[in-house]
């Protein structure tokens, strides 16, 4: 997996690009920590995201959670695959998906 | 093994060649330039001799005593002189001839006996005796019959004569021309008894220099640098031998150079490595105690999920059987079944996300919340509401539960069932096969506070079967990094449909084994199987 960040002002765009499992998830939760600081707009580009595990699921719901608290997240280009995930889950309820 | 010389005995035996050699080469050298000089003195004193002979005799006369072979005065007082050189020198024969193109012909040749010599040794010539030249003679005295001659002694080893020095030097007459030729020959046996004589001197000097030079050499290297590596040899020794033998490295080497350097980087590294042992071993220590807890923990997480089969006995009316494979020590799955009443059975399925000791905590407090709340006549959209609310207080660290309760009425066959974000369950319908059954969704356990979630309810019939499983089952991977999936799964279900729950799951595993072949386990793999084989009878009809 790879991470690619890109950050404007205090928009932050993350554009992941592989396989989000066990093995990934902690280098994304480390990026994430470090970079929330002043942060009010965190998007999420899954355009490349080939695999979410349900440990990718809690990442993403740590960052929902911090985002509720000092801005808005945003999820873009989900793909289908990714998109059932969410809905089985009931991610789908909590997630901003554009 | 290889053989070990020592290090001393190989010093020992490179400066004993050391010096051999040196002897050799000094000898040589010496001995080399002492015949040098000698031979140098040798041709100095020789050509002293006929030079001053040739200086001394009037070239003018020498045309008289060949012609005549008349012996006047000034020819005695020639001989004289001669004479007294050779009784007084190492001179063996003193000389004059006149060369001529045959033969030569002698003028003078000293006669005078030496103490211990007879006439026959001498065996002087007399005044116009013909002579043949020795081989070579000629030659030679053709080369010197000219002014400024070179001065290079003749050698020559005859068996008649014994090892012969030559010298000849010509005498002129009044014109500068050379008329007569001056020759000195000396025995040369006292340059070797000499030579032998200084060698042996010269030698036992040498040899003694150099046997107490290489002696020294021996010795310091002995103590500077043999000694101190032997005791850096006996130290490591004992070290690797036994780590606690302190009394190894209290040994002092204080050559003062690399050496003492050595000894002491290797004194460092002893503690290091020391420290460092001893650390290991708690860390190892600490890790196998961990491992053994962890071993326990193993133990009472495998002993929290019902694992008696068949569980219900005295119930004809169900079948059930459950199978939980974790992939570390300890899982984050669990499934749960038990009788909330009489008639109710409650099936439970979850994953808590994350995996090992902190997943299993989590999976405990999960578990135990839902059995609690789990009471008869609830709803049991309100127990997952209560037990998300209670989970969101106790997630400091983010987790979250899928789970899938189920609650099925024996008496009736009504199936009321609550998701948090689980799979959908597979359901059999007696003369079908199984389908993945749709539900909507609730937001997983412990994800968010105050989420609101929703029971359903389908009625099932006798012969029905239900198939509940985890995210392991469906994401189990192959070394080709397939995912196992849906697809796979409703296959092999509607291959083993006709079996009981207890054949239906070790299929399903073997299945899933063979199709993930070497590669590693991810995630904990948890399957439950119900089927529904009859209606309970009422009570009121019992009775």
């Amino acid at each position: 997996m790879t991470i690619e960040k890109t950050l404007n002002g205090s928009e932050l765009n993350i554009a992941i690009v592989g396989r989000l499992d066990t093995t990934t998830a902690p280098q994304l939760e480390a990026t994430l920590k470090e970079s929330f600081d002043g942060i009010t707009k965190l998007t999420l580009d899954f355009a490349a995201l080939e695999y979410l595990s349900s440990a990718g699921l809690r990442v993403l719901l740590a960052a929902q959670k911090t985002m509720n608290k000092q801005g808005e997240m945003i999820i873009k280009n989900v793909n289908e695959t990714i998109n059932e995930i969410f809905e089985v889950t009931g991610f789908i309820d909590i997630l901003t998906i554009e | 093994m290889k053989k070990r010389r020592k290090l001393q005995n190989t010093v020992l035996c490179s400066f004993s060649l050391l010096a051999v050699l040196l002897i050799l080469i000094i000898s040589f050298v010496v001995s080399d330039q002492y015949i040098h000089k000698e031979m140098e003195n040798c041709r100095k004193t020789a050509f002293a001799y006929t030079k001053s002979a040739a200086e001394l005799i009037d070239g003018d006369t020498i045309a008289h005593y060949l012609e005549t072979g008349e012996k006047d005065d000034y020819y005695y007082e020639i001989l004289d002189f001669l004479n007294s050189f050779r009784l007084n020198t190492d001179i063996q024969y003193y000389y004059v001839f006149v060369p001529f193109e045959d033969d030569l012909v002698y003028i003078w040749d000293a006669d005078a006996l030496k103490p211990d010599e007879k006439e026959e040794d001498v065996d002087a010539c007399e005044l116009g005796y013909h002579e043949e030249y020795m081989e070579g003679g000629k030659e030679a005295t053709y080369a010197i019959y000219k002014q400024d001659p070179p001065e290079e002694i003749e050698l020559a080893n005859d068996e008649k004569y014994g090892f012969i020095a030559s010298a000849y030097s010509p005498v002129f007459d009044s014109n500068g021309e050379p008329v007569a030729v001056v020759g000195v020959d000396m025995y040369m046996p006292d340059l070797q008894a000499n030579m032998r004589e200084f060698l042996v001197v010269v030698m036992v000097a040498i040899v003694l220099v150099v046997l107490v030079a290489v002696l020294l050499i021996f010795f310091f290297v002995k103590k500077r640098i043999v000694t101190p590596i032997n005791k850096i040899r006996d130290a490591s020794r004992s070290m690797v031998e036994n780590l606690e033998n302190e009394e190894a490295i209290k040994v002092t080497v204080d050559t003062g150079n690399e050496i003492e350097e050595l000894f002491d980087s290797f004194k460092q590294m002893y503690g290091d490595v020391k420290d460092y042992i001893s650390k290991l071993s708690a860390v190892t220590a600490e890790k196998e105690r961990i491992g053994a807890e962890l071993d326990v923990a193993a133990h009472i997480q495998a002993s929290m999920l019902p694992c008696i089969f068949p569980a219900f006995p005295k119930r004809p009316e169900i079948d059930i059987y459950a199978t939980m494979n974790p992939a570390k020590e300890v899982g984050g799955d669990f499934y749960d079944f038990f009788m909330v009443d009489e008639t109710h059975l409650a099936i439970v399925m979850a994953d808590v996300s994350g995996k090992g000791v902190p997943a299993a905590l989590f999976m405990v407090i999960g578990k135990t919340l839902i059995k609690d709340h789990t009471t008869p006549g609830r709803d049991l959209g309100q127990v997952f509401t209560e037990v998300n609310d209670l989970l969101c207080e106790a997630n400091s660290e983010e987790m979250f539960i899928t789970a899938f309760e189920g609650v099925l009425d024996l008496e009736t066959g009504e199936f009321n069932f609550v998701n948090a974000g689980h799979e959908m369950p597979f359901i059999y319908k007696a003369n079908g096969g199984f389908e993945p059954y749709k539900i909507r969704a609730g937001f997983v356990l412990a994800g968010m506070e105050g989420m609101k979630y929703r029971a359903g309810s389908m009625m099932l019939e006798p012969g029905d079967k239900i198939f509940q499983y985890t995210d392991g089952v469906t994401e189990a991977t192959n070394i080709n990094n397939e995912l196992y999936g849906m697809d796979r799964l409703g296959e092999i279900l509607n291959k083993v449909k006709l079996g009981t729950p207890h054949e239906i799951l070790p299929a399903i595993k073997k299945d899933i084994d063979e199709f993930v072949g070497e590669a590693p386990q991810f995630d904990d793999i948890t399957m439950l199987c119900l089927e529904y084989k009859a209606k309970m009878e009422r009570e009121e009809n019992a009775q």
